[in-house]
């Protein structure tokens, strides 16, 4: 890891595909800031762009990849740590970074989840949750909060949430952490830990559809929500100390689990070390 | 020699794939050209289980049995499922304790003491072992030098002696059977 | 000579024949019968200096297979009907952004789980439309352990060199069938690799036209940071919807198999010089009409054999040029479904003969018998 104070000054513009400007984002949707913590998080981890491959599903996120000035694959549904396994395990020299979304991560690809994270490969899985399916039209997701109307809970949503970090914890990534928009430069350490960490490393960021759901929730504009969203939110460091009865929020945030369980690739190639070169049935 | 066909049948558990396999590598040592195809039932003991080789002096056209020259039985299970294959001049190789009621007809039927010299030598699942042996003898579809190399090398090592007796006894007692 | 003989399954050829082509990431699923693909994988390449990894489930195995690929590393998974279904949609994604990857698919009966151990060739119509939209895919149907060796180190050389995906489609008898090969038979050759990007790193198209139509690919680490999308795309790589460049994108990745249809089509034919009938099949069944071929000649009777070895594209002027100079007054299609592959021959015949079936469906292969009973009768 470089040290903040060595790195070359960040600029933005330096890891952002200028010719695919401008971005497709609607006004106040909070995955820009997200990208651009992500690009400054690479960028101070010192990671080589041409030596970096981001990986992305489909939906807002997943048109994210083409932004960013590395080697990018904008792959299927639910599917990018399937790639990105497949990538990451050809290439152990590659950083692997995964960009997805509630609905791509949680929903349909909730299974490669949890097996990204038993088998701890060496990928940070970046989730963008924005409780809402925003580029098919605001339907409901996983994630979408208790009795919020998408277009598909016209009645409000009647489904538990997901919590997504629980989850990644429990099936044993090697970090976990969450962290607001709002908080862009907790966001950008957190985003730093998790590229350092050597193994599967799960950041949740809680971002903001604030032109389908929050219109659709009359929750405001963009600045409403996000300190909505931080107002609900307790850094995981203060634990319980004595003013949980006054911030009894749902969601933790900062770095949530770590545990220094073997790197799958590099545990499989010390297994195959010994059988290297010894010669096969074929 | 140019054509043969011999289907090893019996019940899942009793080596039968094991046997074709043997035989099936023995002959391609000897480069002759084995087709082995297997049926089994979706359970690991028990149940119908067959192996079939078809063996040619190159790649058969079509390879699976269509009418086998020797058959053998292990089991009762399978007393009667091959009798459509057998043609007038087919030799039937049935285990004299399981399968009481081999079929006959217009082929040869040999009723031999497989499981009843596999239980001598002190282990019955030698049985496949045995069977091979007098299959040997009578079909003699490659020397039984060649069969038995490939027997051991197929075969784990602290087994050796059981399968060699196993195997001698089956070629012997084929022996007075005119071939 | 008879030294280099040896016994082999059809899966574990599919395996051996991919590690020699140079496959070196293997990402599987179980699945009732091709599991001895991944399982010879397994083993052997760790031994190689590859990878192989069972993944959760037949998504996420084709979604490893196109990744590793994307990084530069020829890559292979291994399936059956209800997983070749489940894979379609990565499969698509293969197609589009032009991934080369091999995938074998060893039929058994269907529909669903259907009858998991016993043959069947339900899958033709699969293996090329499966996926959704236009697309370009190649499709090879070995009909011996032997093939199943070449036709798995073809279909890594083919995917390689024209960025497609190669299906190996073989049904449950070929796949578990056991016979005596010659592996030096298949000549040494230099491997096969698909054509990396060089050049200027500045400008670059990662799906530039060029003359082959097979644009050269980046690879991450080489300075080219390119993007890669399931969505249309311009030569520059980047999602395009202008009417022009998506029409000429799609044409193009379809054209390409058009353009190298000589390298990529491969038949076979017997006796087929002067017939009345002329046999059309793959697989086992083709194993069983080249017996009822010679069956029937020793009756006197006139019948040949067409066998596609690469069933898609299909070789459609082969076919046509055979039953031409055979003279033959009908093509006989015997396979283990209710008539997929005598439909593309009925296309590719247009009338000039007519098209009789034989069918099987009961998890049983078709036998010599059953094509020449139904021989003789059409020669009536």
């Amino acid at each position: 890891m470089k040290d903040t104070a060595d790195a070359t000054a960040f600029d933005v513009n330096d890891w952002i595909r200028q010719d695919q400007m401008p971005h497709f984002l609607c006004p106040g949707c909070g995955h820009g800031i997200a990208l651009r913590a992500l690009v400054w998080a690479l960028h101070e981890q010192g990671i080589d762009k041409d030596k970096l491959a981001v990986v992305s599903g489909i939906g807002c996120s997943g048109r994210l990849s083409a932004y960013i000035d590395a080697n990018t694959f904008h792959t299927t549904h639910g599917r990018p740590l399937t790639f990105a396994t497949g990538l990451k395990l050809a290439r152990p020299d590659l950083t692997v970074v995964v960009i997805t979304g509630d609905g791509d991560c949680l929903a349909i690809g909730g299974n490669h989840l949890i097996h990204a994270a038993r088998r701890n490969l060496d990928i940070t899985c970046v989730m963008l949750n924005n409780e809402i399916y925003g580029m098919t039209g605001g339907q409901v997701s996983p994630t979408t909060s208790g009795g919020r109307y998408t277009s598909t809970t016209p009645m409000g949503n009647s489904e538990p949430t997901f919590d997504a970090c629980a989850l990644a914890t429990a099936a044993g990534a090697g970090f976990v952490g969450r962290e607001v928009t709002m908080q862009v430069l907790a966001l950008r350490d957190l985003l730093k830990q998790a590229l350092a960490h050597p193994g599967f490393s799960f950041v949740e960021v809680l971002s903001d559809c604030t032109e389908i759901y929050g219109r659709k929730n009359d929750l405001g504009a963009s600045p409403e929500m996000m300190l909505a969203k931080k107002s609900e939110m307790r850094p995981f460091a203060y634990r319980n100390t004595v003013d949980v009865p006054f911030r009894p929020n749902h969601l933790r945030t900062g770095v949530i689990a770590r545990n220094d369980r073997p790197e799958y690739g590099a545990a499989y190639r010390t297994m195959a070390a010994g059988l290297h070169g010894e010669k096969g049935d074929a | 020699m140019a054509h043969m066909e011999i289907r090893f049948s019996g019940s899942g558990g009793q080596g039968l794939l094991l046997s074709a396999r043997i035989l099936a590598a023995a002959l391609a040592r000897q480069g002759r050209h084995v087709a082995q195809s297997n049926a089994y039932e979706p359970v690991s003991r028990g149940g119908l289980s067959r192996s079939d080789l078809v063996i040619s002096d190159g790649e058969a056209a079509f390879p699976l049995a269509r009418r086998v020259d020797y058959l053998l039985i292990l089991d009762a299970a399978a007393a009667t499922v091959s009798t459509h294959l057998l043609h007038q001049g087919a030799v039937v190789l049935a285990d004299a304790e399981r399968v009481p009621d081999p079929p006959r007809g217009d082929f040869r039927t040999i009723a031999l003491p497989f499981t009843e010299t596999a239980r001598g030598l002190g282990n019955p699942r030698v049985t496949n072992i045995v069977a091979l042996g007098a299959l040997c003898t009578l079909a003699a579809p490659c020397p039984a030098e060649a069969l038995l190399d490939a027997l051991l090398a197929m075969t784990p090592a602290r087994f050796e002696r059981l399968n060699r007796d196993a195997f001698a006894a089956g070629l012997a007692m084929a022996v007075q059977e005119p071939a | 000579m008879t030294a280099t003989l040896r016994n082999l399954e059809g899966n574990e050829a599919c395996a051996l024949g991919a590690i020699r082509a140079g496959c070196r990431f293997f990402a599987g699923y179980p699945i009732t019968p091709s599991s001895e693909v991944a399982e010879v994988m397994a083993r052997e390449l760790p031994r190689v200096g590859g990878t192989f990894i069972q993944m959760e489930d037949e998504i996420a195995s084709m979604g490893a297979v196109i990744g590793a690929s994307m990084g530069g590393v020829k890559a292979m998974t291994a399936t059956s009907g209800p997983g070749f279904s489940l894979k379609q949609e990565n499969l698509g994604y293969a197609c589009g952004a032009e991934i080369p990857c091999v995938i074998v698919n060893v039929m058994r009966g269907g529909p669903s789980t259907g009858m998991p151990t016993r043959p069947a060739q339900g899958d033709i119509m699969q293996a090329r439309w499966g996926t959704h939209g236009d697309h370009a895919i190649i499709v090879l149907a070995p009909a011996s352990v032997a093939e199943a060796y070449s036709e798995t180190i073809r279909a890594v050389e083919l995917s390689e060199t024209l960025r497609v995906p190669v299906v190996v489609l073989l049904d449950e008898v070929i796949g578990h069938l056991t016979e005596t090969v010659d592996l030096a038979a298949v000549p040494e050759a230099p491997e096969v690799w698909r054509s990396f990007a060089t050049g200027p790193r500045e400008g670059f198209q990662p799906y530039a036209v060029t003359d082959d139509l097979i644009p050269p690919m980046p690879r991450p680490g080489d300075g080219y940071r390119a993007h890669c999308t399931g969505l249309t795309h311009a030569p520059g790589g980047f999602p395009t919807q202008v009417p022009e460049v998506a029409t000429a994108a799609v044409t193009r990745t379809t054209d390409k198999l058009v353009h190298h249809r000589e390298r990529i089509e491969s038949w076979q034919v017997q006796d087929a010089e002067d017939s009345d009938l002329l046999i059309v099949a793959i697989g086992i069944s083709a194993r069983a009409a080249r017996q009822a071929v010679r069956d029937l000649r020793a009756e006197g009777l006139k019948i040949g054999l067409f066998r596609p070895v690469t069933l898609w594209p299909f070789p459609e002027e082969a076919l046509r040029e055979t039953v031409a100079r055979s003279g033959a007054k009908a093509v006989l299609v015997p396979e283990m479904n209710q008539g997929q592959l005598v439909l593309e021959v009925e296309r590719v015949l247009a009338g000039r003969a007519p098209a009789l079936r034989l069918n099987r469906i009961d998890g049983q292969p078709i036998t010599p018998d059953d094509i020449a009973d139904r021989a003789r009768e059409a020669l009536k």
